[in-house]
């Protein structure tokens, strides 16, 4: 198995994270986010975002208003409420703490 | 040159190539069987139908108004399969309703069965003659060689099965792009479904295919139903027997009942003239599947469904005699006594003949006597596909 493959149900379960991440940074609408996640290992497609942040909608994380853009109909801007920010921060703890795990754990006891 | 058919996404009009709708189709009706549970489906299938709309509006511009197919294409394979984010992804994953479909398109397993209206095709692939039964078969989803069967028993009542297949083949039209192959594959998973469907409007139901509870309940319904069915098929079937031993008595006391021998002769006629019938079955289902009859194949050039229709005036030819001495039996008392009974002596020399040429053809050529035997385990698969179609 492509180490690619291995890993998708982990970028799957860390997609929720980013997009907490992406619409932290700012207001934003699918498009945006699609394209910050276009370049990385995390790219994905509105037929998962949608569900996704519908998702997220329901859980009270992220919230969104609808703007005028100026070519075509209005767009739903989405932002992250204070569960979402609680969330985000709750998630970014716990991603710390497996980082260091994953970097910690197996390196000689004599370099620690 | 395509047919061009306007959608409303949201609000505002496209217009799209054909076979771009259909794919288009597909795609929605498996996103919102997918979001089946999910509280929020309409909304997410409207966010979804809004950023199909954008990704169109960006390939259209003042010199071009029609999306084509191949864009419409395009557009669902960079939305990508929607995934409901709520469902447990394992149990998603399960029954594989979450795995994600490479383009609701080409996916006839769940893309094509999105409730796109089945229709009824000539499929070229693997086709023996036209490809009439092939698309009979997808359509009523079962095993081809049951349809080709079918057809070439219908063959034998007056030709009905040729005429109806050479009707079918100018008919129907073929199934040449892959939407259209979904469609004629389409719907019902079962020809039993498509009854069911048909009987009780069921065709709303089918939506809620993908839920599971959904399924359950209605499969305990439709076998309820086909329960019932079954036994009031078998009561016809006894009010149809019942009247034919009262037509048969009436028969016979009109015409006063025929000579003594009689009663000997018509069954072993008419064991005679099933013998015939079984075997001239064997001969088009051996034709059809494996193009040659006691060996002997066809000689290039012709075409299969032409052998098949010399087989049948074959087969009425060897029958001909047979009928002809019932007639004759039956008439027997009548005022046509006389006429019939040269008719009678006339048809015993046609089937001496005719067993004459079948003994000495099976003494003498190894190819029919190979071909004479393998009629029983022939017929006996065909029962037997008969029954497991039957047992599904």
């Amino acid at each position: 198995m492509h180490i690619n493959e291995k890993f998708t149900p982990i970028r799957k379960g860390l997609l929720e994270f980013l997009v907490l991440k992406i619409v932290s940074a700012d207001k934003v609408y699918v498009a945006d986010i699609l394209g910050q996640l276009s370049g990385t290992e995390f790219a994905t497609q509105e037929g998962t975002l949608y569900p996704l942040l519908s998702k997220m909608r329901r859980e009270e994380l992220v919230d969104y208003e609808w703007k005028e853009s100026e070519a075509g109909p209005p767009r739903k801007y989405y932002e992250l409420t204070a569960k979402g920010r609680e969330q985000l921060r709750e998630t970014s703890d716990y991603w710390q703490k497996i980082s260091g795990t994953v970097k910690s754990l197996g390196q000689k006891s004599g370099q620690q | 040159m395509n047919k061009v058919i306007i959608i409303n996404l949201n609000g505002n009009a496209y217009q799209l190539e054909e076979n771009g709708y259909e794919a288009l189709r597909a795609y929605l009706d498996s996103a919102g069987r997918r979001l089946e549970a999910n509280p929020d489906r309409d909304e997410i299938v409207a966010d979804i139908e809004q950023a199909i709309a954008d990704k169109f509006r960006a390939v259209l511009g003042a010199n071009k108004t029609v999306v084509a197919a191949k864009e419409v294409e395009g557009v669902i394979a960079e939305m990508g399969p929607v995934e409901d984010a709520s469902a447990p992804s394992g149990a998603a994953q399960a029954d594989g309703r979450g795995a994600p479909a490479p383009g609701a398109h080409a996916d006839p397993a769940t893309g094509a069965s999105a409730g796109a209206p089945k229709r009824l095709y000539k499929i070229a692939d693997g086709a023996m003659i036209g490809g009439v039964c092939n698309g009979v078969a997808a359509y009523f989803n079962i095993d081809v060689t049951i349809v080709r069967i079918l057809f070439a028993i219908l063959a034998f009542t007056y030709g009905a099965g040729v005429l109806l297949y050479l009707l079918m083949m100018f008919i129907l039209p073929s199934a040449n792009t892959s939407a259209e192959r979904a469609a004629a594959g389409g719907t019902p998973p079962t020809a039993q479904e498509f009854i069911r469907r048909a009987k009780a409007g069921y065709y709303e139901g089918m939506k809620a295919f993908g839920d599971r509870q959904t399924r359950r309940e209605w499969k305990r319904k439709f076998k309820q139903d086909m329960r019932g069915w079954k036994r009031d098929f078998r009561r016809e079937m006894h009010r149809g027997a019942n009247q034919f031993h009262e037509n048969w008595h009436q028969y016979w006391a009109q015409r006063g009942y025929p000579a003594a021998g009689a009663w000997i002769a018509i069954p072993i006629l008419v064991m005679l003239s099933v013998l015939i019938t079984l075997m001239g079955l064997a001969c088009v289902i051996s034709l059809l599947s494996t193009g040659a009859v006691f060996g002997m194949s066809l000689p290039a050039g012709i075409p299969v469904w032409a052998g098949v229709i010399f087989l049948i005036i074959a087969f009425r030819m060897a029958t001909w005699p047979l009928r002809e001495m019932r007639h004759s039996l039956y008439f027997g008392g009548g005022p046509y006594y006389a006429g019939s009974f040269v008719h009678f002596w006339n048809s015993i020399f046609w089937i001496g003949l005719l067993l004459l040429l079948i003994w000495y053809a099976k003494h003498h050529s190894s190819d029919v006597h190979e071909a004479l035997g393998q009629i029983r385990p022939q017929l006996r698969h065909a029962v037997d596909s008969v029954k497991q179609w039957l047992d599904k």
